[in-house]
């Protein structure tokens, strides 16, 4: 390694802190070694603290008018989509307006379809059915008695009760 | 509002540092004010854009590149006074010849080294501000100026190289 001096690219990742840890141990031992390439670091690193340098000694406040004028400017911005949408679905917003749409709705729905009616049969709607319904199955358990009983509609008619005194 | 609360926060903690940035880039006070101006109205614009926990420094300081990018194409160049890069500056494996910069380091050197900073290309200047005297790493150059480790790495050794020809020109002209 002390055949071959380090490039000046070399030199500035070197203080740049941009070499790995292998290479970087390499460099260190290399230059504490080798006056050449000790000097050609020390010149990289000067160019570095000029630089530095120069801008501390450029270097001003921030003026208050930029402040104000960024102020006076975003004071001006219209708020995005997303803080609108933020800004609306606060719960002191949302809260009312639900109750709002949901009594909207109600209303829109019953003016649309009429009140709803309690369901209700008709006696006479009862009777009928009913009658129909026992007419088509006389037979069933169900079936009521007829209205009136005669010797020719009572059951067991033919039967003769038996006298069991005899 | 926590919009403008991060905004409060950004410029009491940053923006002198943007403002200082801002003016090394543009090389004068009424551009670097409405550079900084602008930067910050797009960090309140796009505050939640801004991801916790990564450099706010290199975020602004994207954003001001980017502006100050957008600002000289607007003006087509000009000042845009490039020298024409010497791709054999840099040199490779050989040590420099002994040069004037360490002898005149302070004092004689900040007028020299400000008329070289403001002959470079604006590439060249914002890599070797935020490398040399913002200190970044060169990823997070890489990240500022939208280009790889690699490229910053070879932008700035050329820009150093650059730098370094144009300081010993203006100290030789000026004594």
């Amino acid at each position: 390694m002390n055949q071959t001096h380090l490039s000046t690219e070399e030199l500035a990742d070197y203080l740049h802190g941009e070499l790995l840890a292998p290479r970087e141990a390499a460099v260190r031992a290399h230059i504490m070694s080798c006056p050449i390439c000790e000097r050609a670091r020390a010149q990289e690193a000067s160019l570095i603290e000029a630089l530095r340098a120069h801008a501390r000694r450029a270097e001003r406040e921030l003026p208050e008018s930029v402040v104000a004028n960024i102020r006076a400017a975003v004071a001006q911005q219209p708020p995005t989509f997303w803080d609108r949408l933020r800004l609306a679905l606060r719960p002191a917003v949302l809260l009312p307006s639900a109750a709002a749409v949901a009594v909207a709705l109600y209303f829109g729905f019953t003016a649309m379809h009429g009140t709803a009616r309690a369901t209700t049969i008709e006696p006479a709607y009862y009777i009928d059915n009913h009658a129909a319904m026992t007419a088509t199955a006389p037979f069933s358990d169900e079936a009521p008695v007829p209205p009136m009983l005669t010797s020719e509609n009572a059951p067991f008619a033919d039967e003769r009760p038996v006298d069991e005194t005899r | 509002m926590e919009q403008q609360a991060f905004l409060e926060r950004a410029i009491e903690q940053y923006g002198k540092a943007t403002y200082n940035f801002a003016y090394r880039l543009t090389q004068n006070e009424a551009d670097a004010r409405d550079l900084t101006q602008e930067a910050y109205i797009r960090v309140f614009r796009a505050w939640k854009s801004f991801k916790p926990g990564t450099s706010f420094l290199s975020w602004i300081y994207r954003i001001i590149t980017n502006l100050h990018r957008d600002e000289l194409r607007r003006r087509k160049g000009r000042y845009l006074e490039e020298i024409p890069e010497d791709d054999g500056a840099g040199g490779t494996g050989r040590p420099l010849a002994v040069e004037p910069i360490e002898e005149y380091i302070e004092g004689h050197l900040s007028e020299p080294v400000s008329k070289a900073l403001a002959s470079l290309t604006h590439e060249q200047r914002e890599i070797l501000l935020l490398a040399d005297v913002e200190g970044c790493s060169y990823q997070e150059i890489g990240q500022i100026v939208g280009c790889s480790v690699g490229t910053v790495r070879s932008r700035l050794h050329r820009a150093r190289g650059q730098l370094r020809k144009l300081v010993t020109r203006f100290m030789k002209s000026s004594s």
